[in-house]
């Protein structure tokens, strides 16, 4: 099967400073759930942050296709558009803009750009129930501002919800697990295993093992220093959890 | 009398005759007082921000009365979109044809100065007072014309009432307006003014303001005046013992503007709000100047104004609270945020509380920032593209000043539709 996403030698840093990425290779094919773990440091947010095309980061080196297009090459929003999506580790409170106003604007945005008829309120109204209910969340989230005044929980709940809405072709999961108690943890986490999908690939960043336990991945990666330096399949996790990373460090 | 190079520009265009003494009176005060003063000075601190130049450049002439283009297809898209009594002045002066006052309940005098004078003279008589200065005496001396709303002790205007000042000046041209409102005890009433137009005119107004005891006026000025025009404006309000006064501000065109809101909390348990947003671009000067003074106890100021400036335009929020003393039990808050859009915009804001009483709550703050990076990256990950994310951090940082606002429905969806308007102007608009 051809690649969703193909990370070659890939090398990035913050702007101005010195390289967190030394080298990443990954390939992802659609349907996949790839887990990607490591200690604080080793370059796991840079790596999101890359993808998604946040300002700040700058690439030195490597490149990254994207159904077989270069991903560097496109502004974020229009990475976004394609179908890349990125839940953040800390979603941004926007006060002021209301949720269902701006995820309509996003979710048109994506569908003018497939050459899709925009959704008009009513049929948005619908298919917010129908992902409201598949993914059993409350709907009073959706009359406030974006973010403004929720839980983590919620938080992390509602950047589900968008993912739902938006369908991607591949959802970068940034420490989606940092910050829930494990009934949030188990509910954002059933809410990812039903956006599973033959089509759909999807990159788990993670600190902990534990959100391995309700997302069973079909590969896990380790990233250290900013490489990835060992990989394997869904028990590869529940090893490194005995064993820790650190005779991982200088593997590469 | 003293013949200033300003105001002999000026001698001539005194409306002539056919007028009460005592308004003759006021026009000659008004004229020597200006030919003393002539236009403010950057000298004053309260104009040490607003680069008048435009207006004192030029001399203003009367502007004509009855431009012929200016019909009722003109003024239409600037009308409620919902029943009021509405009022039209055409270069300041009532146009008639194309007002609809409507039926008044009983214990409601709504019309123009024109006809207030011949009816109400009083309602006229209390606009005016001794020692205006420069602008308003300029006004008291040149006006032509005016609304004038008076609401008698207990009645209610179910209705808004809607001033629509309409601006055709060709060449440069003044209009003076000068506007009366009144509330009776415990009486309701709100009024929405909306001026625009085309042409390079000079709008100089003076609204005189009382609300009795437990009276309230909402009262919305929505400035949207061509690109070149001057608009300045006064309100001066004074209100009574558990009286309330509620504005609300856009200023949002205009070359040159300047309003200055003055309300006196003359009577304990007095409350007023005053809440705005000034929307600038290109060269745009605009200044926003309220003043409270809160000269009884148990008053209240609530006050949020909002800033957004783009290009090289230049925003001034000049907000004084007073309190007098004795005025325990004074709670007031004055906030004032700016969003700056482009590197070469700027804002002076000079919030400013002057406290001579003991036991009060006065809180004041300002802002000045530019739009959030993280918000924007966040907006642009779910695909929205930058110049439309920018656009609806901008609706939203200034929407919340009308939600805020107090408005009823139509016209708080009225203001909001105003802001998009601005939005739509903006460089890389939706």
């Amino acid at each position: 099967m051809t690649n969703l996403l193909e990370i070659r030698d890939l090398r990035a840093r913050i702007v101005g400073g010195r390289d967190i990425l030394k080298g990443i290779d990954l390939d992802v094919a659609p349907g996949e759930v790839h887990a990607i773990m490591g200690p604080n440091g080793a370059g796991k947010s840079t790596l999101s942050s890359v993808l998604a095309g946040k300002p700040g980061y700058e690439v030195t080196g490597g490149s990254i296709l994207y159904q077989g297009r270069d991903l560097l090459a496109l502004p974020a929003d229009e990475r976004a558009r394609e179908g890349v999506f990125l839940a953040f580790q800390y979603p941004v409170e926007i006060p002021g803009v209301n949720n269902m106003y701006f995820l309509r604007a996003a979710l048109n945005a994506g569908r003018r750009q497939r050459g899709v008829p925009e959704l008009d309120a009513a049929q948005f109204l619908k298919a917010v129930r129908d992902k409201l209910k598949l993914l059993d969340i409350s709907d009073d989230l959706l009359r406030r501002a974006v973010n403004v005044g929720f839980s983590g929980g919620e938080k992390k709940r509602n950047e589900i919800f968008q993912m739902a809405m938006l369908e991607p072709k591949l959802a970068i999961l940034d420490e989606t697990d940092s910050g829930l108690d494990i009934d949030a943890l188990r509910v954002v986490s059933d809410g990812v295993n039903r956006l599973r999908d033959p089509n759909r690939a999807i990159v788990l960043i993670t600190h902990y093992q534990r959100l391995l336990d309700y997302i069973v991945p079909d590969h896990v990666h380790v990233l250290s220093d900013g490489r990835i330096v060992a990989s394997g399949d869904k028990t590869f996790a529940a090893e490194l959890e005995r064993t820790g990373y650190a005779h991982l460090g200088s593997a590469a | 009398m003293l013949i200033t190079q300003e105001s002999a520009s000026y001698q001539d265009a005194v409306p002539p005759g056919g007028q009460p003494p005592w308004l003759a009176r006021h026009r000659a005060a008004g004229m020597a007082r200006f030919a003393a003063e002539g236009y403010p000075k950057r000298s004053q601190e309260a104009w040490r921000f607003t680069d008048l130049r435009p207006l004192t450049a030029s001399v203003f002439p009367p502007a004509p009365p009855d431009p012929v283009a200016v019909d009722a297809a003109t003024v239409a898209p600037h009308r409620l979109p919902c029943p009021s009594h509405r009022l039209v002045l055409v270069n300041g002066r009532f146009a008639p044809a194309l007002s609809d006052i409507g039926v008044l309940p009983e214990g409601v005098w709504l019309g123009s100065v024109t006809d207030a004078l011949r009816e109400r003279p009083d309602l006229v008589a209390a606009s005016l007072a001794e020692g205006e200065a420069s602008l308003a005496a300029l006004n008291a001396a040149l006006f032509a014309d005016g609304f004038v709303l008076a609401v008698e002790a207990g009645v209610t205007l179910e209705a808004p009432v809607e001033v629509i000042h309409y601006a055709d000046m060709g060449a440069p041209a003044a209009a003076h307006v000068r506007n009366r409102m009144v509330v009776g005890a415990g009486g309701r009433a709100t009024v929405i003014e909306t001026s625009t137009g085309v042409g390079a005119g000079w709008l100089n107004t003076v609204t005189v303001v009382t609300v009795a005891t437990g009276g309230a006026l909402r009262h919305v000025q929505l400035q949207r005046d061509a690109a070149e025009a001057i608009h300045t404006s006064v309100v001066r309000g004074d209100l009574a013992g558990d009286a309330r006064y509620e504005s609300f501000s856009l200023m949002a065109g205009g070359r040159l503007s300047r309003r200055d809101i003055q309300v006196n909390l003359g009577g304990p348990g007095a409350s007023v709000a005053l809440n705005g947003a000034y929307l600038l671009r290109g060269s745009q000067e605009a200044t926003f100047a309220p003043v409270v003074t809160h000269a009884a106890p148990h008053c209240r100021t609530d006050e949020v104004v909002k800033g957004v400036m783009q290009d090289r335009a230049h925003g001034v929020f000049l907000g004084t609270v007073r309190v007098h003393p004795g005025a325990d039990g004074t709670d007031a808050r004055q906030l004032n945020r700016n969003l700056l859009l482009s590197p070469t915009a700027w804002v002076d804001t000079k919030p400013e509380l002057e406290i001579l009483a003991d036991d009060v709550k006065c809180s004041h703050g300002a802002t000045v920032g530019s739009l959030d990076e993280a918000s924007l990256f966040y907006l642009q990950a779910r695909g929205i593209d930058p110049a439309t994310a920018r656009l609806m951090l901008v609706e939203a940082f200034a929407a919340d000043v009308i939600d805020g606002a107090g408005l009823d429905e139509p016209i708080r969806d009225h203001v909001h539709g105003h802001l998009r308007s601005w939005l739509d102007g903006l460089e890389g608009g939706r």
